[in-house]
């Protein structure tokens, strides 16, 4: 029995969680809520590409929302240009330019360690944004890039805030799988053992750089994926989607959640989003919030949410 | 471009350098006694420029801001380093990430106090005109940043290798275990050191209000600006400082008048190269990249 009781209850999140703008439509605020949700699951995406840098492999980057909005550009300036409305054409052209843009950055960023890739990956995000900012022709640069079209597949139209849903929803959890096979296939291990021992790694004969080079591009390519995600479900590009504070709100959440638990990142995607979404409703330091719990997190709780309750869960059966 | 606006442009690029070299000096301090990268020293540097703004608009005096907004943010900083940092002591990277979330306060708390528009002060009395150079204006306040930098250089550079705090810095930069072996109190050192390093960030705040603006998202405009310097110029050392900012800022000065589409981005590619070709930075002692 045990053997199919997580697939079985896998499937049914996952298929709850697909419908949710259909089940929860008797209720008032449906919409409101799978907008938020629909951005949650978008920055969860990003999250849980991050960990594989943070968590997996010890690479804290603090640019990835470089790699997010060069997706989202992409997508959105592929479609435009090529007049097309082929979800794969977007998607590929996301995966394309972040994954290339990562390759790039990756390759000055991950001959520095620790603090210093993170100083790097930051600085090269801005540079990021400084060429969104500026090639205005291109991106639309302060004004943004409106009209973003919204992609089909198969003749599937994704047009309308539901069926968009539905897309975010499948591809979050195609990503989450991604991550999951990933923990436990060599590769991964691969990553961790960087992550414990850099030089143990490379004197068991792997070419470390390449590696951590490899997990760079993987990472970027998959929030070039969450930001195409992005682009369709506003239609619309901005530079906020390159900034520092996009990269910031991702660190945030894998932080927070949990780095290295799988489901982590996605619990602080939620966490983060609340705060930032749904509080300023009731007060107006919102952020500060999230600061405040940011440092809390760090002083007392490094392995995050899913880390305090997997040790909690730990306790109780021992 | 012509001879005039070449010279012009060339004391622009230094008077942006002189500022660089007081808001780096302070980040590169603190990285050097305590290998902490302080995210946070952006938030600093805007605090300095909106407490700047409140004590001109009180008090018209903006020499009394000059000294009272460092003072100020280095009591702050005084209390968020044994509060915060001395917990993770050894933790670098999670002190690192500790000051984001400084950072993120500081910034809101900024917003909520101060709105979220575009401020200015005017030029202080008495470095409110322009004096005549090649036939043109020039704001005799930017001639005031180049002067007050390499002031400032000089004092720090005198600080460090003549005076007793100085030989604890340099031997703290050198080997901080040791140095609290040999009976120095390194908890007070280090929060001093942290207090230091936000009253520079602080300084340069108010120095930068009256020219270069005070504006949400200056914080992280100008954390990006100070470590893009430090990684060029090299972490850790005052000559590093000195080095990063004497380059970045006519570089990126030039850089807006000669290539204005490439402007924002031409920094990075001068970090990169500079990474590149020498991994220290030009006059570091740490390797950043191998």
């Amino acid at each position: 029995m045990r053997r199919f009781a997580l697939p079985a209850v896998a499937v049914v999140a996952a298929a709850v969680l697909v419908t949710f703008p259909i089940w929860s439509s008797p209720w008032e605020s449906s919409r409101y809520a799978t907008g938020i949700l629909r951005d949650m699951l978008i920055l969860g995406i990003l999250a849980l590409s991050l960990d594989l840098l943070v968590g997996s492999a010890g690479m804290p980057s603090l640019g990835h929302a470089a790699y997010f909005g060069a997706g989202a550009y992409a997508a959105a300036i592929a479609g435009q240009r090529l007049g097309s409305d082929d979800l794969l054409l977007g998607l590929g052209a996301a995966i394309l330019v972040s994954a290339f843009l990562a390759l790039v950055i990756g390759a000055v960023a991950v001959r520095a360690g620790g603090i210093f890739f993170l100083m790097l990956t930051l600085a090269f995000a801005q540079m990021v944004f400084a060429i969104a900012f500026q090639a205005a022709d291109i991106t639309g640069g302060s004004n943004g890039f409106s009209g973003v079209r919204r992609p089909m597949l198969f003749g599937l139209d994704f047009n309308g805030p539901d069926a968009l849903f539905h897309l975010v929803a499948v591809v979050f959890l195609l990503v989450l799988l991604l991550a999951w096979r990933l923990r436990s296939s060599a590769y991964g291990r691969a990553l961790i053992g960087l992550r414990e021992n850099e030089r143990r790694m490379r004197a068991l004969g792997y070419d470390t750089t390449r590696l951590k080079l490899s997990a760079f591009v993987l990472a970027g390519a998959i929030a070039g994926v969450g930001g195409a995600l992005q682009a369709y479900s506003i239609r619309f590009v901005s530079t906020n989607d390159v900034g520092v504070a996009r990269s910031v709100e991702a660190f945030v959440s894998v932080l927070i959640g949990g780095a290295s638990t799988l489901v982590g990142p996605v619990v602080g995607a939620i966490v983060v989003l609340f705060i930032e979404r749904v509080m300023p409703s009731y007060i107006a330091f919102a952020e500060t919030v999230l600061g405040l719990v940011f440092i809390v997190f760090v002083l007392a709780a490094r392995q995050g949410i899913v880390g305090l309750v997997r040790a909690s869960y730990a306790r109780v059966r021992a | 471009m012509t001879p005039e606006t070449a010279v012009v442009q060339a004391l622009n690029g230094i008077s942006f350098g002189a500022l660089l070299f007081i808001l780096a000096a302070g980040l590169s301090l603190v990285f050097g006694m305590m290998d902490v990268v302080n995210l946070a020293h952006g938030a600093f540097y805007m605090l300095g420029a909106y407490i700047a703004l409140t004590i001109v608009q009180r008090t018209g005096q903006f020499w009394l801001a000059l000294v009272l907004a460092p003072l100020l943010i280095g009591a702050l900083g005084l209390v968020i380093e044994p509060l915060l940092l001395r917990r993770l002591r050894g933790r670098h990277l999670d002190q690192v990430l500790l000051t984001i979330g400084v950072s993120l306060v500081i910034a809101d708390l900024i917003g909520l106090t101060w709105g979220r528009e575009i401020r200015s002060i005017p030029f202080p009395a008495g470095l409110d005109h322009a004096i005549t150079i090649v036939g043109g204006d020039y704001p005799v306040y930017r001639l005031f940043v180049i002067a007050f930098g390499a002031a400032l250089a000089v004092v720090l550079a005198v600080v460090h290798r003549r005076t007793r705090v100085g030989a604890l810095i340099r031997a703290g930069v050198d080997d901080a275990p040791m140095l609290a072996a040999l009976g120095v109190d390194i908890d007070r050192l280090f929060a001093i050191t942290f207090a230091v390093g936000a009253a520079l960030a602080g300084l340069a705040g108010v120095i930068a209000a009256p020219v270069f603006g005070i504006y949400p998202g200056m914080d992280v405009d100008y954390l990006i600006y100070s470590l893009v310097v430090v990684v060029v110029g090299g972490l850790g050392t005052l000559s590093g400082a000195v080095a990063g900012s004497a380059l970045i800022g006519p570089v990126d000065t030039f850089g807006k008048v000669l290539f204005p589409q490439f402007a924002l981005a031409l920094i990075f590619a001068v970090m990169a190269l500079v990474l590149l070709m020498r991994p220290t930075g030009l006059l570091g002692r740490i390797r950043i990249a191998r």
